[in-house]
């Protein structure tokens, strides 16, 4: 009997191409885009998945007391030797240390010198944790020795030009030389691991000198099966206790399992890998694919139930004939399974055509092998079940329901309450869609508003140049010598950091106040440097351009937030004794006007620029006088390659930093927005179908008013108002919601936009004028078809 | 001796229309024997529809009782009910009522799928039939390609091919010409005669005549037998 459904729901699709290419793009569409968000989401929950020991790794997790309670993915060197030690169910322990703690290394080979971004100190116990396996060397001698490294085949290939690389050498910073000892396959996508290179940890200087105070180490443990969280976290209280004195406690420990490394951790500092992902972006992106999988479904109801008038007679028919209801139910059902499975698979292939579109919007990287894993595939089948089954519902109970007496009577079908469900239905849908639109207009705003607000400081143009490779400071005096006689360049300075990137964490104390100090800071750099990054000075003056040898005194340039909780004015200020940094001689010198330092989900805190010689200076900070960008950058370049041809010349621009700050947000948008303008689209083909069904059901109504002398006009209104009406309880019921939900939203910026009523005109604009659209051709097509057809039918 | 088929005992049917009571059947009583044929006759709006519909169980009567072979019609479950008319009844309507989407051997063989026939015994039964109606070098063509009466005939054949007790024709020939209509009438006297029961509703005394006894229905009431 199934073969007979088919045949027949092969049959209908042939005979109407319109409604079934109508219902099969619409759905084709909507599940392509729901295909490639549940790659995303399955690939995001993917993450360590296929590591064996995925149950038994937790990564350990230092929590500062202060520095606002900052949580760091890190901790000290000495936890893991001495936890393996005194706690038994930590059975191994791995560390992993970027290369300068989250700068890229410069490595200079043979013939080439590469930036390399992806470089980490490690202990060998990483092969038995993490399942590396090497495809060349021996896993027992690997990172064992100092001076040692394994690369991935693909790095051996960018480095070398082959992958036969064992027992060849790199130089690192031009300091140290290694040896490689192996070479593992690329890392698979859904890991978090996503080192190219693995120096042994005994090259670092945390191997010679372990600490409990620098917590810069990220820190992998192998527990024994069954081991609670709240019990290692205990032990790792007691070990803490036991082996650090009071005041260098400075922390608490805690672990993190393995399975939320990924997806939980957007709230942690130093967590060294570059793949990251956030929860929040997977459950907005799920529900977008449900409301996408929904709209579709709600589609097909409203498409096939559309032609019930023509398909109703079949049903009465089949009914004469001894169909039972049951029989009519698997007969709607197994119709509905065959157009949704000719989507499922158009879709899927219109997704794998995208996936690179897709994957280059989200900043991932899934592999097209994902498709073929079996818990999607099953997932897919899953999809199709439900949605057969949910698109199917209402075509299969409400036709099959009918009477055969009311429809081969020639009676009109379509009771009061389906009508209403079916009006609900696209409410519903343009509910959904366009709180879309609202939704993707308020994120543009925003990002729209981060990129023009006033910093505080002037942005354009301004270029940092790593001199991290720079090993001799004569070098870099005499870079920076050269580059500000350049006419293209308009000054030059040096310093620890710029704004966008994080520099020192630190307190400052306010001698009045007990309250331990407010979180800063701090910047290490040299007036040239302010000066270039355009800083409004409120009172007093910039840094002593020179420091003689042997100064002992520190000045200090403060933001406006450090002068206030000091309780003075900015003039004040000037000239102040403050306790900040090491030492007991810093003075306040001059303040600038508050900047955004970070991103402007974050108020402004304090911020100090200072000439302690603490930490390095790793960047030239560059103001350019832009004529044509392209030649100025190459002139910078070959006069810091004259000086030090053997460092990569590392640069990037301070406004394409602080955008990256908001990369999520944009990527969000990006896939949010051309999402919704699908939806929207598909909507309309839901749309489109109630008004040929409305058309249909009208035929006889417009005919006579035709012969009455209805205008062609007067009847395209009378059908079209209706739908217009419906669009407009959808906005009513949208824009409230799509208020609190970006408003919601915009709580996670400190800067942010008001939502004002340009989204709200423009969403109601372009629904009106979109449904009108679609619904007219409906209408005009009915109001134009020749009376005496549709009554002589009857 | 002659079998009951079918016994009416003051069987009603009401609706409500608004707040009125409209009463489309009173108080009908009929016994149909099997292998007569009967037409109903009566002007449009007496109820002959709504009759063969009551009889057919596509409707039900609001009072009164109806026995079919026997079994309680009235005082059954819709299961039953529909059990029994799937496997003695036959329809055959004025438009036809052919599924568009099908060909008329797979129109003929539904109702073979509804009673869940085998596929090889479902073949034999279809060839026979279209054998019969010699209508073989159609059965691969759609319903919009037959003209009315061959539409009919596979209306017709469609209706035969679950070996029905009893047929129920609503105005089979009111979309035909004469000539096609005598060939239809002809055709349900053949059948009568090889025993198959045929209540059929018409205007046409011609095609009343074909019958061994005619009703005459007036508002929903018997008037003359």
């Amino acid at each position: 009997m199934i073969k007979s459904f088919i045949k027949i729901a092969w049959r209908n699709i042939e005979a109407s191409p319109l409604f079934s290419s109508i219902n099969v793009l619409g759905l084709t569409l909507s599940l392509a885009i729901a295909t490639l968000l549940f790659l995303f989401i399955h690939h995001e929950n993917s993450f360590n998945q296929s590591l064996s020991n995925k149950d038994n790794i937790y990564r350990v997790l230092t929590e500062a007391k202060d520095y606002n309670d900052k949580i760091y993915a890190s901790a000290a060197a000495m936890v893991a030797p001495t936890a393996i030690e005194e706690i038994p169910e930590v059975t191994d322990a791995v560390r992993f240390l970027k290369h300068g703690f989250g700068e890229p290394a410069y490595i200079n080979t043979e013939f080439s010198e590469f930036i390399e971004s992806s470089l980490y100190y490690a202990d060998p116990s990483l092969f038995k944790i993490f399942d590396l396996e090497l495809q060349q060397g021996l896993v027992n001698e690997a990172l064992v020795k100092p001076n040692t490294a394994i690369i991935s085949k693909s790095t051996a290939e960018r480095y070398f030009g082959t992958d036969n690389v064992l027992g060849k050498t790199f130089k690192i910073d031009d300091e140290i030389t290694v040896e490689i000892t192996g070479v593992f396959s690329d890392l698979p996508t859904n890991i978090t691991l996503d080192a190219n290179v693995y120096i042994s940890f005994a090259t670092s200087f945390f191997s010679k000198r372990p600490t409990w105070s620098n917590v810069s180490l990220e820190t992998y443990f192998l527990t024994a099966e069954n081991t609670k969280q709240s019990m290692l976290k205990a032990k790792l209280g007691e070990m803490l206790e036991k082996n650090v004195q009071e005041d260098g406690r400075w922390y608490s420990l805690d672990v993190q399992p393995l399975n939320k490394v990924h997806l939980y951790s957007t709230h942690l500092s130093n967590a060294y890998s570059s793949k990251k992902g956030s929860i929040e972006q997977v459950k907005s992106l799920s529900w977008l694919a449900l409301l996408i999988l929904v709209i579709a479904c709600i589609n097909y109801m409203n498409l096939t139930t559309a032609r019930s008038q023509k398909r109703s007679k079949e049903v009465g028919v089949s009914k004469t004939l001894g169909a039972s209801t049951q029989n009519l139910i698997t007969r709607f059902y197994a119709e509905t399974g065959l157009i949704t499975a000719i989507s499922i698979v158009l879709g899927v292939l219109l997704a794998l055509v995208f996936l690179p579109v897709f994957n280059n919007i989200a900043g991932k990287n899934i592999p097209n092998s994902m498709l073929w894993s079996l818990p999607f595939i099953s997932s897919l089948l899953g999809v199709w079940m439900v949605s057969t089954l949910l698109a199917g519902s209402y075509p299969a109970i409400y036709l099959s329901n009918l009477s055969a007496k009311k429809i081969l009577n020639g009676g009109k079908i379509g009771s009061r309450w389906s009508v209403n469900l079916r009006k609900s239905l696209v409410v519903l849908q343009f509910t959904a869609s366009t709180m879309l639109i609202v939704g993707v207009y308020v994120i543009y705003n925003q990002l729209k508003f981060i990129q023009e607000k006033d910093l505080g400081f002037d942005k354009e143009q301004l270029m940092a140049i790593s001199i991290n490779g720079i090993s001799s400071d004569n070098n870099v005096d005499l870079l920076r010598q050269k580059l500000s006689t350049l006419t293209t360049v308009e000054s030059v300075g040096t310093a620890q950091g710029f704004p966008g990137k994080t520099v020192s964490g630190r307190m400052i104390q306010n001698p009045i106040l007990d309250d331990g100090g407010m979180a800063v800071q701090t910047n290490r750099s040299d007036a040239k440097a302010i000066e270039t990054m355009g800083m409004r000075f409120i009172a007093g003056k910039n840094l002593p351009l020179v420091k003689s040898e042997g100064d002992s005194l520190i000045e200090v340039v403060v933001n406006k937030k450090i002068v206030e909780y000091l309780g003075l004015t900015p003039e004040e200020a000037i000239g102040k004794k403050i306790q900040m940094l090491p030492g007991d001689n810093e003075y306040i010198v001059g303040v600038v006007d508050d900047f955004n330092y970070a991103s402007l989900r974050e108020p402004i805190g304090g911020y100090a620029f200072h000439n302690l010689a603490t930490e390095r200076k790793e960047y030239l900070i560059v103001k350019l006088r832009v004529t044509d960008l392209g030649t100025e950058i190459n002139q910078v370049e070959s006069n810091f390659k004259s000086i030090v041809p053997n460092v990569p010349f590392d640069y990037s621009f301070l406004d394409n930093n602080i955008e990256k700050l908001y990369l999520e947000e944009k990527q969000t948008a990006t896939i949010g927005m051309l999402f919704s303008i699908l939806a929207v689209f598909v909507a309309c083909l839901g749309l489109f179908g109630l008004a040929a069904f409305t058309a249909e059901q009208r035929d006889k109504e417009i005919s006579i008013r035709k012969v009455l002398g209805a205008s062609v006009s007067g009847i395209v209104k009378l059908l079209s108002v209706d739908f217009i009406k419906l669009v407009l309880v959808a906005l009513l019921i949208a824009f409230p919601l799509a208020y609190f939900v970006m408003n919601d939203w915009l709580q996670d910026f400190a800067y942010r936009v008001a939502i004002s009523w340009h989204p709200f005109v423009f969403t109601a604009f372009a629904a009106i004028a979109v449904s009108i659209l679609t619904v007219s051709f409906q209408a005009i097509k009915a109001a134009i078809a020749n009376p005496v057809e549709s009554l002589k039918t009857e | 001796m002659v079998n009951k088929l079918l016994s009416l005992n003051e069987a009603t049917r009401t609706v409500n229309s608004g707040s009125n009571k409209v009463t489309l059947l009173d108080n009908i009583n009929l016994q149909v024997n099997e292998g007569e044929f009967i037409s109903l006759m009566g002007p449009s709006g007496s109820g002959k529809s709504t009759l063969l519909n009551c009889i057919g169980m596509l409707d039900s009567f609001t009072g009164g009782g109806y026995t079919f072979l026997g079994e309680p019609v009235h005082s059954m479950k819709e299961k039953n009910r529909s059990k029994l008319y799937k496997e003695y009844i036959g329809f055959v309507f004025q438009a036809y009522h052919l599924i568009d989407e099908l060909t008329v051997w797979e129109n003929i063989e539904t109702p073979l799928l509804y009673k869940s026939v085998k596929s090889s015994e479902r073949k034999g039964l279809v060839a026979d039939m279209l054998d019969r109606f010699n209508i073989v070098g159609k059965k691969d063509l759609f319903p919009m390609q037959l003209s009315g009466g061959q539409q009919q005939l596979v209306g017709i054949a469609r209706a035969l091919i679950g070996k029905p007790k009893l047929i129920l024709a609503d105005e089979p020939t009111g979309n035909l010409n004469s000539k096609q209509s005598t060939e239809i009438m002809e055709l349900f006297s053949d059948l009568n005669k090889e025993g198959v029961t045929i209540i059929q509703a018409t205007h046409s005394e011609k095609n009343a005549s074909y019958g061994s006894r005619i009703v005459n229905l007036l508002d929903g009431k018997i008037v003359e037998e």
